[in-house]
């Protein structure tokens, strides 16, 4: 009988980085992806492998080749499962995946598991948010390095973080310069946290490369800027901005917003420390310290695992300083760019699935459970299971949603078919 | 382009490894239905993480439009309003 694999969600940088120190310890992994290829946001490859145009800073390039041709030599040891959805953890244990190329769910129970599911993005909801026409920054980051080209229109960027100058340049490269990129933060104001931001050792040349790329293609990047409402207008937006204390109106045809990223955790099974197949959380999944941090802590994961596992294993020191700059900078960043919380309008939509307004979720009494916010509220009940709306009503309440315990599968709808089709590993 | 599908009927031209959001959105289709009383469907976060663009594929389940790749003669549309099929 075969050995029983080591379980990997999630083929981005932590995922990728997990399976390859696994694998090269001599452990069997499946490592399931739900895109056709691994890469994660951070890595994703134009499609059709054809070579990307999009620009992107020159380490991560190397980083995921390196990582890619670590996969490669173990490629006996790992099996890699591409279009498959993890559905969650059934009753009895068993990992639950929906092959989406053979639309046929299949269960393991392995010997132990790693899942780095990646992070989401956060937003600060306003009236319009939910139309078409508005995406995250980092969606439609993803779609520009698929298809090297930026969406044809007037664009507007939005919200907060240094994904919005990343983007925003990359948009410029492509042929497509923003009409504007509004910053909610106001650095300027925050001295203390700006020299502890410049002597973080973090990114900077980076920074200073999107800032020239926005100075020559005349992008206005303004901080204390927001937008306050959007409405559909012909095929485009109508937007509503506030830079200060004036207010304007800007015709766009794509509105793109993101206020940060989170741990990708809903429905996630936690780690326990006593379980008999091991759980651990890797990369931003765990703790969103973007890419680099990512490809440490997959192999911090690795390395913890092995250790549980009885191997010897090499030192963590550098894993862990590694993490400690990453969250360093990111703890300084977040000081840097902090705006409080804006109170937005009744109306504004809060969950998009079920249409749930703020004015529905004041309906709710302070203390609410989980259960109340859910079947009463209706938020956090409809097809994207709360991860959207959970950490805005997180933010808007003032304290973290209550989870639903033991966490729910299938984290994604799956189609009755497939289900019937459940095959179980036949190794158990 | 090396193939087309269809978005209610109409044919949506796709580059080989596209997604089907990618391909929606460079023919211009930003507007993926309006279930009942609910926000319509669009492209939002580009992970399969909001289920904003699951679309209808005929004879099979709806799937992410950001996460599956465009294949040849699918036909697609918005998801049918909630309840519709109970009317």
């Amino acid at each position: 009988m075969r050995e029983v694999p080591i379980l990997v969600v999630g083929g981005g940088p932590a995922g990728a980085s997990a399976a390859a120190t696994l694998a090269e310890a001599g452990l069997p992994v499946l490592l399931s992806e739900q895109r056709d290829q691994l890469g994660g946001a951070i890595h994703r490859q134009s499609a059709g492998g054809t070579e990307s145009h999009v620009w992107r800073p020159g380490r991560h390039r190397r980083n995921w080749t390196a990582l890619t041709a670590r996969l490669q030599a173990a490629a006996d040891r790992v099996e890699i499962r591409t279009q498959t959805i993890f559905l969650g953890v059934d009753g009895e244990g068993r990992f639950l995946f929906d092959d989406r190329r053979s639309g046929r769910v299949f269960a393991r129970q392995p010997r132990a598991a790693i899942i780095a599911a990646g992070a989401i993005e956060t937003i600060r909801p306003f009236p319009g948010w939910e139309l078409p026409g508005v995406m995250t920054v980092g969606g439609a980051q993803v779609l520009l390095k698929e298809t090297g080209r930026p969406p044809a229109g007037p664009i507007l960027v939005a919200g907060s973080g240094p994904l919005l100058p990343a983007l925003s340049a990359q948009l410029a490269k492509a042929g497509n310069p923003p009409v504007a990129v509004l910053e909610r933060g106001q650095p300027w104001r925050m001295p203390k946290a700006m020299a502890r931001l410049a002597l973080s050792g973090g990114p900077i040349g980076e920074a200073a490369a999107y800032a020239a790329t926005l100075a020559a293609h005349r992008v206005p990047y303004r901080c204390g800027a927001v937008v306050t409402c959007a409405e559909p207008d012909r095929d485009g937006l109508k937007v509503g901005i506030r830079i200060g204390t004036s207010e304007q109106t800007l015709r766009v045809r794509h509105l793109l917003i993101h206020d940060g990223i989170e741990p990708n955790r809903t429905g996630i099974p936690l780690p326990a420390p006593d379980a008999t197949v091991p759980i651990l959380l890797a990369g931003d999944g765990r703790e969103a310290l973007g890419a680099d941090a990512a490809r440490l802590d997959g192999r911090l994961a690795a390395l913890r695992l092995l250790g549980r596992l009885g191997r010897a294993i090499a030192g963590t020191a550098p894993e862990e300083q590694g993490l400690q700059r990453a969250r360093d900078f990111q703890t300084a960043l977040a000081r840097a760019l902090h705006s409080e919380p804006i109170q937005p309008a009744p109306e504004t939509v809060i969950c998009r699935c079920e249409g749930r307004s703020y004015a529905d979720l004041q309906d709710l009494a302070d203390d609410a459970s989980a259960r109340e916010i859910r079947l009463m509220g209706r938020f956090g009940l409809g097809a994207c299971q709360g991860r959207f709306c959970g950490p805005m009503i997180a933010a808007l309440r003032g304290r973290p949603l209550p989870a639903t315990s033991p966490p729910r599968w299938p984290l994604r709808p799956v189609s009755v078919a497939a289900l019937a089709r459940l095959s179980i590993d036949e190794t158990e | 382009m090396n193939g087309h599908f269809f978005w209610n009927g109409a044919p949506v031209a796709f580059r080989p490894g596209e997604t089907i959001a990618a391909a929606l959105l460079r023919a211009g289709v930003a507007d993926l239905g309006q279930p009942h009383e609910a926000p319509g469907g669009r492209v939002f976060c580009g992970i399969g993480a909001c289920q904003g663009c699951v679309v209808a594929v005929a004879n099979a389940a709806p799937v992410e439009a950001c996460l599956t790749p465009a294949r040849e003669g699918l036909r697609l549309g918005p998801l049918p309003a909630i309840g519709a099929d109970h009317a």
